[in-house]
């Protein structure tokens, strides 16, 4: 009844049916992905509560039957929302979470460079006198006078 | 500072303080459903104190109650006598439990000592739940007449909430 319902939501597997060690590799893989409903930030995969070993138990159950990863993560989408993926999807609204950040970053890089172009670029302040100024060379002769 | 960098900046800003903002007053726990308008998932699942299962399909072309909750839920005991009561006062609602990460003979034991105003399933495996996008209990389902989830509540559901929730799915 349960792979009917499955049937209903899904289309056929889209792959081929896993098992033995092949099989326990993808389901940890797959449910690596998958966020347990019932705990702080932990997948499926590592948590210990009994609804994410159910869930697990579910990855496993579909992958045993062929169903891919993209079907799978449809399946528990459709229940959960897109908060059952610890990794967003970028796609939509969602792609804001990857792009702000460098955009950001970018944006920082820009104001940095700006700076230092107007810094670099602007002139060099003029002396206040001039080498050959008759002031300037009255007091280097009466230095010289003094000195010697 | 460059008035466009300075622009940006100020927008980007803006734009982070009003998502936080959006979330303070939301409950960390609650996750919206994307079940919510949508045909409820089928099941069929083994009655409790009976060999006989229940086909949610035939409830259908009237307004069904489905609540998820278990025995060694705390909240799923106050709620208990706020289903019984409102299932009696609804004959015309159909009201349905679904225990899951439980055993059957905590189950027979908890109704037998709070009473019963209508039929308890056992999800063994969970695998209902998961369907419905369960995250703990009790989380309470209400289905239109056409088998469409019209709301999720999650937690403990009081007398008005739930008056309140068979008023909207009557309308």
């Amino acid at each position: 009844m349960i792979l009917a319902l499955i049937l209903l939501l899904l289309d056929a597997p889209q792959s081929t049916p896993l098992q033995g060690p092949a099989l326990d590799q993808r389901t940890q893989e797959v449910a690596s992905g998958l966020r347990c409903p019932v705990c702080q930030g932990l997948s499926i995969a590592d948590s210990p509560s009994e609804m994410a070993v159910n869930m697990k138990a579910e990855v496993r159950s579909m992958l045993a039957k062929g169903y891919t990863r993209e079907q799978i993560e449809t399946y528990f989408i459709r229940s959960y929302g897109e908060f059952v993926l610890l990794e967003p999807k970028f796609e939509g609204v969602n792609a804001l979470v990857w792009i702000l950040p460098v955009a950001a970053l970018l944006l920082g890089a820009f104001a940095v460079w700006r700076v230092l172009r107007k810094l670099s670029a602007a002139p060099q302040p003029k002396p206040r006198v001039s080498a050959d100024d008759p002031d300037l060379a009255r007091v280097r002769e009466l230095v010289k006078g003094a000195t010697s | 500072m460059n008035r466009f960098v300075l622009s940006t900046g100020a927008v980007i800003t803006a734009a982070l303080v009003a998502v936080l903002m959006s979330g303070l007053g939301r409950d960390p726990k609650h996750i919206d459903s994307p079940l919510l308008g949508n045909a409820a998932p089928h099941f069929v699942l083994k009655s409790i104190g009976s060999a006989e299962s229940i086909d949610i399909a035939k409830f259908r072309g009237k307004p069904v109650v489905l609540n998820f909750w278990a025995t060694w839920c705390a909240p799923c005991w106050e709620e208990h006598p706020v289903l019984n009561e409102t299932a009696r006062a609804h004959p015309e609602v159909q009201f349905l439990g679904v225990v899951f990460q439980d055993e059957e003979a905590k189950i027979q034991d908890f109704l037998r000592r709070r009473g019963s105003a209508y039929p308890t399933v056992i999800d063994e495996g969970g695998r209902t739940a998961i369907a419905y996008g369960v995250g703990g209990v009790p989380e309470t389902f209400i289905l239109d007449a056409n088998g469409t989830i019209v709301v999720k509540h999650d937690g403990p559901v009081s007398q008005q909430q739930l008056q309140a929730y068979l008023a909207e799915v009557r309308k």
